[in-house]
């Protein structure tokens, strides 16, 4: 998620993340309630729009977000074309990639605090049951900061182990990558109490 | 007696892992402005700075941090002490560089809003606007030690532990935040196993496994230890274990 930061701040960054959140829901819900390819097609133009509003860097920073999706449109798309629905396919893949390419500009767009607050606001209910809204907002921000964390060290264990064997690493760096992550885990605990604790 | 309101004042404690006394009954009442701890690798000085933190509670004995227990008293003991580890990468938090900044504030009973907006101006004041909704992977080694030396700052503690602060940078980050250290009203408690970093200080003390070896002024002590470290190595500097 750290990589769905938005390289140039453009204006959705100022409109509140409780408001862009609420019309990303009901855009998503409209998009499932659409059935017509043609109006999904002119969802999709409309989305792209929304992106060139940033310029054309953050438009290009967008598109990039999206093209992890290619299998998924490989596949549909193939299976479509097998059973003679491209109408059907098209609506699957503008709905899919629409979504997708709207939920991307509500992150790209939001500062990660601003995004837990919405969060710890309707997690609220769920202090009746004991759990904290406050400590759930810390435990997503904690993901979020750790996950290239251990992806680097994965990344360090693999090239330490490399440099001592001609054989690949493979599965074996996940026993020393897990006892590095608990290590880890262990020093954030103890961060986390120098400045206050999370509660 | 001293004046146990003021400075941190150990009494005979000790912290021990598993069997091994790391600390082993530490009696220590310092006053000083500047503080300096000396010691081999694994002589318990993380372990003291960590116990005089509140990180940890003592074994036995006590920890008074102008005159309260840190481990036990947390909300006193944010507004007494801030503390900053050896690696950034074990402090930072959080994702983006404001986000750091704020949460010691919001920590303090500031509601997020003016948490981000203390923190942007902290950021204004050092010239360093820019680096708000920076990425905190996008900063250097020298640029994450200046960040979490400011975000502790932002809390404004009385007395700031500084764990060998400038291991591992290069010479031009060295100078940099050796200044902004000396500049800084706080009492310093600093831990290093490089003498020079302890030149300037009023008071240095020497672990030696768990236990003060020697304490008193640079001049005194700093000799004694570079002399100790050169026989040890003379000899065979690390075939003992711990333990």
């Amino acid at each position: 998620m750290l990589t769905l930061i938005s390289p140039v701040e453009i204006w959705a960054h100022r409109v509140p993340a409780g408001l862009k959140l609420g019309l990303l829901a009901a855009a998503t819900m409209g998009l499932f309630a659409l059935k017509s390819p043609l109006l999904l097609a002119l969802a999709a133009t409309a989305t792209g729009a929304l992106y060139l509003s940033g310029g054309t860097g953050f438009a290009v920073a967008g598109l990039r977000l999206v093209r992890p999706l290619w299998p998924f449109v490989l596949i549909v798309g193939l299976w479509h074309l097998w059973t003679a629905d491209p109408g059907g396919g098209a609506s699957i893949l503008l709905r899919m990639l629409t979504a997708v390419a709207l939920a991307n500009f509500v992150t790209m767009t939001t500062r990660l605090s601003d995004m837990i607050t919405v969060f710890q606001m309707l997690a609220r209910p769920l202090g009746a049951l004991g759990l904290s809204p406050r400590r759930l907002a810390i435990a997503m921000a904690l993901v979020i900061r750790f996950i290239p964390v251990m992806l680097d060290r994965l990344v360090q264990i693999s090239q330490a182990w490399r440099a001592r064997s001609r054989r690949r690493a493979g599965w074996r760096v996940l026993v020393p990558a897990t006892l590095a992550a608990l290590d880890d885990a262990d020093r954030a605990a103890e961060a986390l109490r120098a400045r206050g604790g999370a509660g | 007696m001293t004046n146990l309101s003021h400075g941190i004042h150990l009494a005979s404690a000790s912290v021990k892992l598993g069997d091994r006394h790391v600390l082993d009954r530490l009696t220590l009442a310092l006053t000083e402005k500047r503080i300096g701890i000396l010691g081999r690798n694994g002589s318990g000085k993380t372990t003291l700075l960590r116990l005089i933190a509140g990180l940890i509670g003592p074994d036995s004995g006590t920890v008074r941090l102008d005159g309260f227990d840190p481990f036990t008293d947390r909300r006193a003991a944010l507004a007494a002490v801030g503390i900053l580890f050896q690696n950034p990468d074990h402090q930072i938090l959080f994702p983006t560089v404001e986000e750091e900044l704020a949460f010691g504030l919001a920590q303090q009973g500031l509601p997020q809003s003016q948490a981000l907006g203390r923190a942007v101006e902290a950021l204004k004041a050092e010239g360093r606007a820019h680096w708000a909704k920076a990425p905190v992977t996008s900063l250097s080694q020298g640029q994450r030690h200046y960040l979490c030396l400011l975000s502790v700052l932002l809390m404004k503690p009385r007395t700031i532990l500084l764990d060998e602060p400038l291991a591992g940078l290069d010479l031009p980050t060295q100078d940099h935040l050796a200044r902004s250290f000396a500049a800084l009203p706080q009492r310093l408690v600093t831990i290093s196993h490089d003498p020079a970093t302890l030149a300037a200080a009023d008071r240095v003390l020497w672990l030696e496994g768990g236990r003060i070896a020697a304490d008193g002024p640079p001049l005194q002590v700093i000799p004694a230890f570079i002399a100790e470290m050169s026989r040890i190595g003379a000899r065979d500097a690390d075939a003992d274990l711990a333990g």
